[in-house]
Order: structure tokens, then sequence, then C-alpha cells
């Protein structure tokens, strides 16, 4: 018995050993994230439908009545495309949860123009393409995939020649269109989990301090957004508590006012 | 020297060179490509990998911080990777508080390490990475991340 128990014992360690192996060193359990020596980089701003899955995990959501693909005005001011360019690529994946083919086709179009608008249209007529291919044979990952890459080089390309703020201001028409879905979504059928989507306010403080950072952009627009940023904020920066229906209500009040915004002629 | 010292010579020098020069073009493109190859067959259980993505280099026994927002109801891996293939890499994720928040399946193996995690709530998240041991003085990493 006692031979056999050493036995256990030993075996039992050997696995342990090799679990330990197979995973690495064991992580601390805790870290002082206020004692971060670290630098800490930047967030990566999550893609609409990245909040839209976590949302239709919630219950079926009826995607077809905020599907918007409208042409919509010609800006010539590129903080303007920029951020209308954000909003036009979230309503695609709005499109693409709602799966509907033509909406998905008009607003590839729509994108590859606004893109020429600023500049970048090279490296998006590819993706364009694929976009439209993608939708007429309702390949819904595809596009999924080739929006993310959309978005991805018209960032790169707009990196390429130092214009990271019009960058971060295509991030940002992209979030500002997918909270006002999300904030229309919640207060129709308001639950504690589906306002919890909102608690995102170190990205808002990111596009806070994004914008402090663009005094040149000097449009009605940009001033109206950073306006709209600090109300949003005590409204969605709760700590641990719930955020609740009324919170979720002047939430997208706010952001359907940027929206209309964004896509219209001042 | 005879001929075929010769050739064999020029033959090693450009090698060397070849060498030499992939070692000095490797980048964050080629550590991504390393981020990219672990998160493969995660892709074919449905996870959508993020085109974007963070990356830079690192001494030995150096780690860096990268804050996401993450949505309670998602399922998220973040992959790193490294193009030196003698490196160790880690990576774990934090919550808010510094607690440790990852799923027990994460893993690190040499060059590739990936973390796992079901958020319990929505908010941000700590993804620490760090080179453990490298052979170079800076190692150059990458991390993408998926969701599902």
């Amino acid at each position: 018995m006692i031979l056999f128990s050493k036995h256990l014992k030993l075996t039992v360690a050997a696995v342990c050993g090799l679990a330990l192996y197979a995973h690495g060193a064991q992580a601390p359990q805790h870290i002082n994230i206020s004692q971060l020596s670290t630098t800490v980089e930047d967030v990566v701003v999550p893609l609409p439908n990245e909040i839209f899955g976590a949302l239709n995990k919630l219950g079926a959501v009826n995607w077809k009545e905020h599907v918007r693909s409208d042409k919509g005005p010609n800006f010539t001011e590129r903080p303007r495309i920029a951020l209308l360019l954000g909003a036009v690529i979230a309503d695609g994946f709005i499109a693409v949860q709602a799966e509907d083919a033509p909406a998905v086709k008009d607003i590839g179009q729509r994108v590859l123009a606004l893109a020429k608008g600023i500049g970048v249209g090279n490296s998006i007529t590819p993706h364009a393409k694929a976009i439209i291919e993608a939708a007429d044979k309702r390949n819904w990952e595809n596009v999924r995939l080739e929006l993310d890459r959309t978005q991805n080089s018209v960032q790169q390309a707009m990196n390429e020649v130092h214009d990271e703020k019009l960058s971060q201001l295509v991030s940002l028409g992209g979030w500002l269109r997918g909270t006002e879905v999300l904030t229309s979504v919640v207060k129709q059928h308001f639950s504690n989990d589906g306002a919890e989507l909102l608690h995102q306010p170190d990205l808002l403080s990111y596009f806070q301090t994004r914008l402090k950072a663009m005094p040149e952009f000097n449009l009605p627009i940009i001033h109206q957004i950073q306006d709209a940023l600090v109300a949003v904020k005590p409204l969605i920066d709760v700590g641990n508590a719930h955020i609740p229906a009324e919170s979720v209500k002047k939430v997208n009040e706010i952001t359907t006012r940027l929206g209309t915004g964004i896509v219209t002629r001042d | 020297m005879n001929g075929f010292a010769k050739v064999l010579f020029l033959s090693s020098l450009l090698a060397a060179m070849v060498i030499a020069q992939r070692a000095s073009f490797a980048s964050v493109d080629d550590a991504q490509s390393f981020a990219l190859q672990a998160a493969e067959p995660y892709v074919k259980q449905g996870f959508q990998v993020r085109e974007d993505y963070w990356g830079g280099d690192l001494a030995s026994g150096e780690k860096k911080a990268v804050r996401q927002q993450l949505f309670k109801g998602n399922e998220y891996w973040f992959w790193l990777g490294t193009e030196v293939d003698r490196a160790k890499v880690s990576v774990h994720i934090y919550d808010s508080d510094g607690k440790l928040a990852e799923e027990s399946d994460s893993w690190e193996k040499g060059h590739f390490a990936a973390a796992h995690i079901i958020p319990k709530t929505t908010g941000s998240y700590f993804i620490i990475v760090s080179v453990e041991e490298s052979p170079e003085e800076r190692t150059h990493w990458a991390l993408v991340y998926g969701f599902r």
C-alpha cells in the first residue's frame, strides 16, 4: 500500500510536471496594474461586428431595420470623408448581419468612392471587388473578412503617408455608428447584459485624447463629437454598477444625432 | 585555390550573405506571420482573426502590456509569435483589477504562445507579452487576436 501510494505520488508529480512544461512558466495570479513598469500600447479599436456578435448571443436581433445603404453626400474635407468612411464600413458589417446582399454591394461601391476621395483608392480596389463578389455568392464570412481588410488597408495607407489622424477618424466613425446601433438594439429590448456592452470607458478616453490632438481639424462635426464624448463618459463609466435603461437611451440619442451629422452636409 | 574550391568558397560566401541579409531584414511583419500561423487552427473552429495587430521588439526578460476592450458573450484567443525560432515567448491576460483572467488551455511553445479568455465582464483587459529567452539582443514580436 505504501509502495503504491509512493508510486501514485510520483506519477501525479510527473503528470503535473509535464502539464507545467507544456504550459510553460506559471503566470502570477495577480499583478499590480497601476504599477505596470512596461509601456502600455494603444488599444486596437474593436470592429463593429465584434460588438454585434456579442449582441447576437443575447437574443435575435432584427438587423434589417438597421441597414443603411443610401449614397449620402460627397464631402471635400478629408476629416469628414474619414469619419464617413468608418461609418460606411460599419454599415457594411450591419448589412452582413442582415444578410442583405444588395446593400453590401452598394456599400462596397461607396467605400471605394470614399477611399478614392481621401486618396487611398488604390489599396481598396481589390477589397471592394472581393466584397461585391462575396456578397453575390452570399459568402458572409468572406464579406466580413474583406470589410476588416478594407478598414486595415485604408488605415495602413493613411499611416504610410503620415495621415494617422485621419486613420483614427475612420476608427471613430465606425465606433460611433456601431454604438448607435448597439444602443438602438438594447433600447428596444433592454437587458443588463446588453447594456453592459456599452462599458467601454477606456476606449472613449482613447478617442477623447486623439481628438484633442487634432486642433487643425476645426470642423463643427469634430467639436460636436468632442462634446458628445464628454456627455457619454459618465453614462458608461459606472465601474461595477449596471448601466440603466435611461443611460442607454441617452447614449442612443447622442450617437444618433452624431450619426446624422456625419452623413449630412453642414 | 582550384576551380572547385573557388566555387565552393563563393557559394558559401553567397549563402552567408543571404542569411545575414535575411536576419537584418527580419521585421515585425515576419513575427506577424508566425502569430498568424499559431492562429490558423482556430480559424477552422470559427474564430475571426483581426487584420489589425500589435508588434515591436523586446529584449530577453522584457514585457509589454497591451490594453484591449473585450466584450462579455464573445470568446477570444490572443496569439503571440516571433521569427526567432530559439526564442521563448509568453502571453497572459489580466482583468482591470490585475487578476489573471485567462482559461487554463492557454499555452506556450517556444516562439509561439497563446492565451484564451471568455470574459466574465465587458471592459478593459491587459494582455502582457514577454520575451522570456532569446539568442537575439532584441526580438521582434507580434500579437494578433481572434474572436467568436
